[in-house]
């Protein structure tokens, strides 16, 4: 997915001119003075860069390649990817299952295709060789690191009537690599029946769980019409989702998961063992700090590499349980150099379409923020992705966050209350409330009354981010709601999740206390994944000179020599104005 | 627009819409939620203990003037049974002492708090005017904030108290894990989020205010009518710190909650064991007794090299060789006096080292 980024500037950044400079150009490998690029300090000649590129690649791939021995371990102790020990040689690789690639048609998906496909597969040669492209039989694959393999590609054209559909542009350029079967997919299959039994082999659906209170509080499904199949038109659907959510941030935020999903379901039902994504060093940069300021602190470490597993009794599992390991083999490749390499090997892009978002996103702030400083910083890329691997996740792992999957903090809803009050329920004295007209009267949500069940609610079995996304708002929207009309249809995961909260129509009503987010289920502390996308991260290039004017400004309204702190009386007017925005 | 009912009460008009939350309140409402969200803080992490006495660094500004203003009302409130003081750092800047200073002394006579002001030339021999004479622009934050730091903690030794309460609000935290993270300093990321921090030998630290947005802190002190003095630093000299300022300010007009969660995220990450492990230990420096992380520690570094001449001995790891090459420091060289930590009875205080 790209948010606004043209694709002009794509062809700009394929452009390597810069960097052959006056720099001696004695090729830091073979010695040979035909360097003829300069990346991070060392000057490369043509060969040797391909080389280090695809050693690279390799470098953060293969050792997630082979199963683990202990399937268990992969998954507690250190969930961020336990490498096993690298086979030297790529003929002693072998994974346990297929191989699906997330392809946006951006540079580091299309640069990702192009390696995994030369090292990994080398259908490459065939079909130079053969010339008949259209022969999926002559291919052969010779390494078999993968019994099979797919390529993934998630179509955004769903989402708004501007913008193009590029499935059959994307088609077209994947037909080049014979060994890679195409799966084309859509935003709004997520809300689509059909895909749902496709994919599960299942054909009972899921309970039709909408969204129908500001709270989130869930519509049960009334007994007498048990499937009422409200969501026959998986598009409707798809925009009714997405116009409803409070704020551009949480737009971005819903699109970024939505693609994963998508392409995690699918991955499994296709037997994948890995999904492979083009992010590279400034995508995951861009990735990491976007994450961070949707408060999801607690996965910051599943944005780098990471192991998903389907809830454990899902139906239509792959091998081994359905754990699909997401790597990101370009994450220690910089934007210039997927883009160098590109244009060398001649690397087709089709380019991303561009998914128009009304005002301002986290996600595309942080992203113009982390390209602008990239240019005057260019060591801060990979100083965030280093600071990030270093942390763990602290606090305990409350369970899987029904709507995007990842692990879900426990005790954020406790936070939330604690830090943002929101209304005086269970606040026990208001001092400028009498107590006799108090607006709550001894409300005691624990206990409901026992004619009444409690409502359903999402709130509990949300991650914190997830939880941020569909009910922080913005500063103006006064009415935007997600509760609005006949409430919010959730993606077929959620659904399918939250089902099993859902009381039967007679009897047994405790199960839908809502304990903690279905830890019983899976109490897996690896899985979910971040704003990855299957794309590229942080397109190319795009300007943050915008983002770093206030500062400046800022500076210059102070001055005086000699002193180093200015000090002045901040009158109440300075505060009005300060405050004057949110004053009614 | 017609005037809306608040909507916590849901009896008066709102007046205001929350920077937090973006519901439209009442103002009575608002002190009432500003006001219990910190004492939720305080309650939630368990800061004091019936009894304690506790500092509240005080500088004039903002944070600070409503800090005391909010720990004087909850203290009586909810019965802290708490004894506050007002510690007040005098950098030693021309003109603008006694600004700053008169704000602080009225809160001692509006707050009935005792107030002590340790100045700079008094512990290290320098004021800050005297240091930018020296050093120039460049670098003087280095000075500034590790002078202020050991500062606090001495003066609050002096008045013999248990704690230090600072006004670091929700926004500067944010701030410090954004530019921690773009950084790759890892030991500040795994302290910047904690609310309380305790280093060897010195008094608890905390901060209050770790949730409280900014601009809530602004309209708090207007609607309450409490003026104060705004501090800024004319260079602006780490410009790398306004990116990560001019990027959050955008963060938050695109989605409010934006700093809190950020404070959310730098909560539930920490630091790797194996990664903990191979950070620096703590010690007591041999000069002046503080906490370090070297055999000197950063203040009596930089006195030294401002005392020797070479005063960015103490910014960079190069530079501090080089004065360790000049030899020892002279012995008539001025030091800062010896750290004798008069609280902290019973605490864990025998522990030498330290992990950071
Ligand atoms: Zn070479
Ligand atoms: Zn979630
Ligand atoms: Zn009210
Ligand atoms: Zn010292």
């Amino acid at each position: 997915m790209t948010c606004g980024n043209p694709n002009v500037d794509e062809q700009d950044a394929l452009m390597p001119r810069r960097t052959i400079g006056k720099h001696a150009n004695m090729c830091v490998k073979c010695k040979e003075p035909t360097g003829r690029v300069f990346i991070r300090h060392s000057v490369y000649c043509k060969d040797c860069f391909s080389i280090h590129v695809v050693q690279k690649c390799r470098r953060c791939l293969d050792p997630h390649i082979n199963p683990t021995p202990s399937p268990s371990t992969s998954t507690s102790t250190n969930p961020k990817m336990k490498p096993t020990k690298t086979p030297k040689r790529t003929a002693d690789l072998r994974a346990s299952g297929n191989l699906v690639l997330g392809y946006s048609g951006g540079l580091g998906s299309a640069v990702l295709l192009e390696i995994i496909d030369k090292w990994y597969f080398k259908s490459i040669s065939e079909r130079d060789g053969g010339g008949d492209k259209g022969g999926k039989r002559h291919p052969r694959n010779l390494s078999k690191v993968w019994e099979k393999a797919y390529v993934c590609y998630v179509e955004m054209s769903g989402v708004d009537d501007t913008i193009r559909d590029t499935t059959e542009e994307i088609r077209e350029a994947v037909s080049r690599y014979p060994m890679f079967e195409f799966v084309p997919l859509r935003l709004e299959d997520a809300f689509d029946p059909a895909w749902w039994a496709r994919i599960t082999g299942s054909a009972t659906l899921p309970a039709d769980l909408r969204i129908i209170s500001p709270e989130l509080d869930l519509s049960l499904p009334s007994s007498s019409s048990p499937s009422s199949s409200p969501t026959t038109n998986p598009l409707a659907t798809l925009r009714t989702y997405l116009t409803s959510l409070p704020t551009t941030t949480a737009l971005y935020t819903s699109l970024t998961h939505l693609t994963r999903l998508l392409l995690l379901h699918t991955a499994r039902s296709l037997s994948a063992s890995h999904l492979l994504l083009g992010t590279n060093l400034t995508g995951l940069s861009v990735n990491l700090i976007d994450g961070i300021a949707v408060g999801g602190g607690f996965v910051v470490r599943e944005e780098a590499g990471e192991v998903w597993q389907p809830n454990a009794d899902g139906k239509g599992q792959g091998r081994d349980g359905g754990e699909i390991r997401v790597v990101r083999p370009l994450r220690e490749l910089g934007m210039k150099e997927c883009a160098v390499w590109a244009w060398w090997e001649g690397v087709g892009v089709v380019g991303e379409e561009s998914v128009p978002l009304k005002g301002a996103s986290i996600g595309r702030l942080t992203k113009d923020f982390i390209i602008g400083l990239e240019k005057d910083y260019p060591s801060t890329v990979s100083a965030i992705a280093r600071t990030c691997g270093k942390l763990a996740p602290k606090g305990s792992n409350g369970g899987k966050c029904v709507l995007c999957e990842r692990p879900a903090q426990s005790g954020v809803q406790a936070w939330k209350d604690r830090i943002s009050i929101r209304e005086f329920d269970g606040i026990e004295s208001v001092p400028h409330i009498s107590t006799s007209t108090s607006a709550s009267p001894l409300p005691t949500p624990s206990t409901p009354s026992p004619d009444s069940d409690p409502p359903l609610s999402l709130s509990p079995h949300l991650c914190y981010v997830c939880h941020t996304t569909l009910t922080s708002r913005s500063s103006r929207s006064t009415a935007s709601s997600i509760a609005g009309g006949e409430g919010l249809v959730l993606p077929l995961w959620a659904r399918e999740a939250m089902g099993r909260f859902v009381p039967a129509p007679l009897g047994d009503a405790g199960a839908a206390g809502g304990d903690e987010t279905g830890a019983h289920r899976n109490g897996a502390g690896v899985n979910g994944d971040g704003a990855g996308v299957n794309g590229d991260g942080a397109g190319v290039n795009g300007d943050g000179a915008g983002v770093n004017g206030d500062g400046d400004e800022m500076k210059s309204h102070v001055n005086g020599d000699g002193e180093v702190l200015v000090r002045r009386k901040v009158g109440e007017d300075e505060m009005r104005e300060r405050v004057g925005a949110f004053l009614l | 627009m017609a005037p809306k009912s608040c909507a916590l009460c849901k009896k008066a008009r709102a007046m205001l819409k929350r920077p937090k939350t973006g519901q439209q309140i009442c103002r009575d409402c608002f002190f009432f939620v500003f006001e219990t969200e910190v004492h939720n803080t305080i309650t939630e992490a368990k800061l004091f203990s019936p009894g304690d006495r506790v500092a509240i660094g005080a500088s004039g500004g903002k944070d600070s003037t409503v800090l005391a203003h909010v720990m004087k009302t909850l203290n009586e409130r909810y019965n802290y049974r708490l004894e506050l003081f007002l510690l007040s750092i005098d950098e030693g800047i021309t003109g603008y002492r006694d600004d700053s200073l008169e704000t602080v002394k009225r809160n001692q006579q509006q707050y009935d708090m005792p107030l002590k002001i340790l100045s700079y030339d008094e512990l290290y021999g320098w004021t800050m005017d005297a240091i930018v004479e020296q050093i120039g622009r460049k670098n003087n934050c280095t000075f500034c904030g590790v002078f202020r730091r050991q500062a606090l903690d001495r003066g609050a030794n002096m008045l013999g108290v248990d704690h230090i309460v600072t006004g670091h609000n929700a926004d500067d935290i944010a701030e410090t894990v954004l530019m921690n993270i773009m950084r790759g300093d890892i030991a500040r990321l795994g302290r910047c989020t904690s609310i309380v921090t305790q280093g060897e030998d010195t008094i608890r630290r905390s901060k209050p205010f770790k949730y409280a947005y900014e601009k809530e802190i602004v309209m708090y002190a207007y609607f309450k009518k409490l003026d104060y003095f705004s501090t800024e630093c004319i260079y602006s000299p780490d410009a790398y710190r306004g990116h990560a300022r001019a990027f959050l300010k955008d963060l938050e007009a695109a989605r409010p909650s934006a700093i809190i969660d950020i404070v959310h995220s730098g909560e539930a990450f920490e630091v790797r064991e194996e990664v903990k492990a191979t950070q620096k230990l703590q010690q007591t420096c041999q000069r002046c007794g503080y906490m370090s992380s070297n055999t000197l520690c950063k203040a009596c570094t930089l006195l030294e090299g401002l005392e020797r001449g070479m005063a960015d001995a103490g910014i960079t790891d190069r530079a501090r060789k080089r004065l360790e090459a000049e030899g020892p420091a002279p012995e008539n060289l001025r030091t800062i006096p010896f750290f004798r930590p008069t609280t902290t009875p019973g605490s864990a205080a025998s522990t030498v080292e330290v992990a950071i």
